[in-house]
């Protein structure tokens, strides 16, 4: 049984995701800060900061305890919409925190794993905001452009040991990240990327499984769903 | 319970085995025959920047199976130090020793 390690799993896509894998016959270890009220045989929550390096470190030995790691989805976010400058630096540090020193954390860790199996696949979580250059994001985009060089350089890296490190990118879905953005903005970027009709929580999971439900040599790839590729 | 401590000459022993299965792989014999004094990094080690980390990865399992502890054996202090504990076999299994007696306390 193929075993998978999602951040953010404790609502929303994060949630969702797992529950996909489950279904699909994976076990499942979800990281959050949340508590985490998924209940399935083969599901285990870990209480984890991912923008803490030791958290991430002894959450993924508890994972190892049990075996080997085959997924990683870094999907755990953070989002904040606000004007360039009127952005306050704590707010930029903390979307950094999360989104791509969380990233890192748990791609080190786990990637050490891969690297002893000789095995394993990343997916990455970015934004359509980050080719779009999108306007009162800068620190969130920012971030997860950080993530997006990162998920190319561990691609590289990574390579030799059979090991493939890919992200992806979606607009607005409907989940407590996007709940607070106006009607307005939300429809405006769903223009923009060809989906005028948004994105629902089944068709991002779907666009995200294509990383692991079909045979792919590909790494380092930057996938975004709608008309951006 | 107290753990029995992890002495050098188990971490040195550690090492060499690695680097010998590690030369299994590699098509590398040589490295079954790598001492206290081997090389890890530069022109004079058998082992590229790739081999490097994969020697550091799958040390960090074989300590684990052998002391029961994850330690992260590039860390901040390693990495600072004048003499790096990756120049040499003898100095790696001493800076093994000393980050597993560290995260044992």
């Amino acid at each position: 049984m193929p075993v998978a390690i999602i951040t953010g799993s404790s609502r929303g896509l994060g949630r969702a995701l797992a529950e996909s894998l489950l279904a699909d016959g994976w076990t499942v270890h979800g990281f959050a800060r949340s508590p985490q009220s998924l209940v399935h045989p083969h599901f285990q929550a870990h209480a984890v900061d991912v923008g803490t390096e030791a958290s991430v470190q002894a959450a993924v030995a508890t994972v190892l305890a049990a075996g080997r790691i085959d997924l990683l989805i870094n999907n755990a976010g953070a989002a904040s919409m606000n004007a360039l400058l009127l952005t306050p630096a704590a707010t930029a540090e903390a979307l950094m925190r999360v989104n791509y020193l969380g990233t890192l954390h748990c791609l080190q860790a786990v990637g050490k794993a891969m690297v002893r199996q000789r095995a394993g696949l990343v997916v990455n979580l970015t934004t359509v905001a980050v080719p779009l250059s999108l306007a009162g994001e800068a620190a969130y985009v920012a971030s997860k452009a950080a993530v997006e060089a990162l998920t190319k350089v561990a691609a590289t890296e990574l390579q030799s040991y059979g090991i493939r490190v890919n992200a992806v990118g979606l607009g607005p879905v409907d989940t407590d990240l996007t709940r607070a953005v106006g009607a307005d903005k939300l429809h405006t970027l769903n223009q923009r990327i060809g989906r005028p009709q948004g994105t629902t929580l089944a068709e991002a999971v779907v666009f995200i499984a294509q990383e692991w439900s079909a045979p792919s040599n590909t790494t380092g790839s930057i996938r975004y769903l709608g008309q951006l590729n | 319970m107290n753990m029995p401590t992890f002495t050098r000459d188990a971490a040195v022993r550690l090492v060499l085995a690695r680097l010998a299965r590690f030369g299994q792989e590699l098509g590398q014999p040589a490295l079954a025959m790598a001492d206290e004094q081997t090389r890890l990094f530069g022109e004079a080690s058998p082992l590229d920047s790739i081999g490097l980390v994969t020697l550091m990865s799958d040390l960090e399992g074989d300590i684990h199976k052998a002391c029961g502890v994850w330690v992260t054996i590039a860390d901040e202090k390693a990495m600072s130090r004048l003499t790096s504990p990756f120049r040499r076999v003898g100095l790696l299994a001493d800076h093994i020793v000393e980050i597993v007696a560290a995260t044992r306390a």
